[in-house]
């Protein structure tokens, strides 16, 4: 057949290496600016806009959705083309993926900034953003779908079956858990609530990590491992059972986030059972991409580009095989909560994303602009200062988790717990959270650095705009299936099919578990005590979810003596079903708050403590690392969207009653009064139409309903 | 020591019966369909990533 001539598109690649760039040095500048508020909490500034709670969320958003999102797109978009043998399917639809993306984590970033949020790890996003990400997703998969079906070659590589897979469940991933009512354009609850809330809001975070995270790296890696080591995959057989194994399994694990949890049993089993069965595929995965290097090994020593990715590889196998780790119940009683959890993140983010991304930049931009790179040394010093960076990074958190976590659970000879102040378990950590510190600033001295020698190597080299290529049309061969060919031999060369079939493989799983949790009701038993929040408590819970207190405070106390005696009764499922959205949390920088406004209970707090620790947190205890919300003593509290919060709180099924909305604000005004005239009585005038009022409201209702039901668990009943 | 790690880890008994289902159906269709196929057939996709349409321009200007 003849050849035919074609032009591979380097421009679109270029832009996406470019954002990659740029938005890795942002995002993990932010990440250090976290890291020493964790020293110094003054470096909020007092103001509301760099607080821990607002500027955390960016700090995750732009790592993984801009340094990592665009570093994918990179790496997609060269090797998509050259595996197809075809230019992108359309190059507008190119340019709208990139310039949409770059919208999208700018949006991110101002929003989070404001505290326009829903509250949800990860998926922070509200919903005008969340549509947009939605339509930049399918312009993606429209381009990648358009060009495997346009391809030169028969046979679909492996490495596009990551790919494929990376965008039918990053699809499904996203719209379910982002379904919402919206309260105006800045605002919407979550149609879930409580612990259904939690397994989908986890069965997303979890799949996230999978699909975004880990899925398209390894297409990457089954592409550029080989390439750069000039030796084909290990095995392509064992590719075969690595992809299929990794996809099916990994979206059943998302419950191991919520071991311990309100989350029904069987949920938390399930998502044990396939976290530990993971280790199979991922490490399979892993095994192949190391044995790719086999007879290459020499140059590993020269090579910074198989230098990273030798590094990259190796921490996917630590973190696969850790996660698993983590999920084992035994192991999570005591990691969960702490920083082993974001010492497990880092491995994963900084070594495996974080370096696999640049042995793809270093591979890549010398070819895109026909040159060597620039220095070699610089290459192998970002390496070596990298590496050590990541080692800086995870053993002081590791280290320090265990610490708090024992902390936690120590009791003295009487009986009683030896920490009972949840600061000490804090200021024990302070050296662990430097050290931390100078990790990431190591880790960020190498990337500065990285970019220094990308730019020198783009500015000495003459970039090449069309990259000439030609290949033999593909042969027309029937759609139908040959009578030797195998199904999974016919798939191969059938894209709508393979992504039909990878979207039944991740739905079986999301199935089985999501939909058992909305259909058996003996799920989430309700508690007769439990009502609806009062206007003034959820206008203050969405200020609570506005500053972003959930990444500091959970409120999930787990059914440990250690947890019951430091905080009261431990979680019960039906407690949490009016919480559009759940507030769990993931980590305790500061003590769980769920039972928090319990008269009787250790954690209770009169509203003057409140409004003086909103005011200043260190003048009531000079080692707090809580940041000041002295603005919450200045803003006005806006009443005017409570009759249409209401309404929502209704359509989602919050037993308000009928006409409630438009009283709603009345029965506000009348609470606001009574807190400011305690307040008043000790001392502190405010005027009940502050921010602080509908925040210490909140605050005092937590708990206080299932500590009515006395014996909490002759309440239940199945609803 | 291992069985009271095993023993201490809540719903235990449900874990094997659910993997084997799983292992026993899932990965025995899916490793037998991956030893079955023909070596020439997999030598041939594993080298794609080697191939990427320069070569025939090369070999287009070597015949020029």
């Amino acid at each position: 057949m003849e050849n035919q001539t074609f032009y591979y598109d380097n421009k679109i690649v270029r832009n996406f290496a470019y954002a990659t760039l740029f938005w890795g040095v942002i995002g993990m500048v932010v990440g250090l600016l976290l890291a020493l508020q964790f020293i110094w909490p003054s470096l909020s500034f007092g103001i509301p806009y760099t607080t821990f709670g607002r500027i955390r969320p960016i700090h995750t958003n732009a790592v993984i959705f801009a340094f990592v999102g665009n570093g994918m797109f990179t790496g997609i978009y060269y090797s998509l083309q050259r595996l197809c043998k075809a230019r992108m399917y359309n190059d507008v639809l190119s340019r709208i993926n990139f310039w949409g993306w770059q919208l999208i984590i700018l949006l991110a970033a101002l929003t989070f900034m404001f505290g326009i949020t829903t509250g949800k790890e990860y998926a922070e996003l509200e919903w005008p953003v969340d549509i947009l990400v939605a339509i930049i997703w399918i312009v993606f998969g429209w381009n990648m779908i358009g060009t495997i079906i346009k391809r030169r070659t028969g046979h679909i590589y492996v490495a596009i079956w990551f790919y494929i897979a990376t965008f039918v469940t990053v699809a499904v991933l996203h719209v379910t858990n982002s379904l919402a009512i919206p309260v105006g354009l800045f605002k919407s609850y979550p149609i879930y609530a409580g612990v259904q809330d939690a397994l989908v809001q986890w069965w997303y975070g979890h799949n996230a990590v999978a699909f975004f995270l880990t899925t398209p790296f390894l297409g990457l890696m089954y592409y550029y491992l080989p390439k750069a080591a000039n030796r084909p995959v290990y095995s392509y057989r064992l590719s075969i059972v690595h992809f299929w194994a990794l996809i099916f399994l990994y979206i059943w694990a998302g419950p191991h986030h919520l071991l311990y949890s309100a989350l029904p049993n069987w949920a938390q089993s399930l998502g044990v059972v396939f976290s530990v069965m993971l280790i199979a595929p991922s490490w399979g995965g892993m095994v192949n991409g190391l044995l790719t290097l086999r007879g290459a090994w020499d140059r590993v020593r020269e090579d910074p580009v198989l230098k990273f990715m030798v590094v990259a590889v190796t921490a996917y196998g630590m973190s696969t095989f850790e996660g698993p780790m983590m999920s084992i119940k035994s192991v999570n009683a005591i990691s969960h909560f702490t920083d082993w959890t974001v010492g497990h993140a880092h491995i994963g983010a900084l070594g495996w994303n974080g370096f696999l991304t640049f042995s793809v930049l270093y591979y890549l931009i010398p070819r895109l602009f026909q040159t060597q790179l620039y220095s070699r040394k610089v290459a192998n010093l970002h390496f070596w200062i990298g590496t050590l960076g990541i080692v800086f990074y995870a053993v002081p958190l590791y280290w320090g988790a265990i610490t708090q976590a024992s902390m936690w659970k120590e009791f003295n000879e009487n009986g009683l717990l030896k920490y009972p102040n949840f600061l000490e378990t804090v200021t024990q950590l302070i050296p662990m959270y430097a050290t931390r510190a100078i990790g990431g600033a190591l880790y960020i001295t190498g990337i500065v650095m990285g970019v220094w020698n990308l730019i020198l190597t783009v500015r000495a080299g003459k970039f090449l705009p069309e990259e000439v290529a030609s290949a033999p049309a593909r042969e027309r061969v029937s759609g139908k299936r040959g009578a030797a060919e195998g199904i999974h031999r016919w798939l191969e060369r059938r894209p709508v099919q393979f992504t039909i079939a990878a979207l039944v493989a991740i739905l079986i799983g999301g199935i089985i578990e999501i939909v058992p949790m909305y259909l058996v009701k003996t799920n989430i038993p309700t508690i007769a005590s439990v009502k609806p929040y009062t206007p003034l408590e959820l206008q203050g819970r969405d200020i609570y979810v506005r500053e972003g207190c959930y990444t500091c405070h959970s409120q999930q106390v787990r059914p440990f003596r250690s947890e019951t005696e430091r905080y009261g009764e431990y979680a019960k499922a039906g407690e949490y079903v009016y919480d559009h959205p759940f507030q769990w949390g993931s980590k305790r920088n500061g003590p769980d708050l769920s039972r928090e406004g319990v008269v009787s209970g250790r954690q209770y707090k009169p509203n003057s403590w409140h409004y003086n620790h909103m005011l200043n947190p260190q003048r009531l205890n000079e080692q707090s690392i809580m940041p000041v919300y002295k603005w919450l003593i200045s803003n006005d509290l806006d009443i005017s969207t409570t009759p249409r919060k209401i309404r929502v709180m209704q359509q989602l099924g919050v037993p308000y009653p009928d006409g409630f909305d438009q009283i709603a604000n009345d029965e506000l005004l009348k609470q606001a009064r009574e807190i400011a005239a305690d307040l008043k009585s000790q001392g502190i005038e405010v005027e009940p139409n502050k921010e602080i009022i509908a925040m210490i409201a909140y605050l005092q209702r937590l708990g206080k309903d299932v500590h009515a039901a006395g014996n909490p668990t002759a309440h239940l009943t199945a609803k | 020591m291992l069985r009271d790690i095993f023993r201490s880890i809540g719903g235990i008994e449900n874990y094997g019966i659910i993997s084997t289902v799983i292992f026993a159906v899932f990965f025995f269709l899916l490793t037998l369909h991956a030893v079955r196929r023909k070596r020439e057939e997999m030598d041939e996709c594993s080298r794609m990533p080697f191939d990427d349409g320069h070569k025939e321009i090369n070999d287009h200007k070597e015949n020029q």
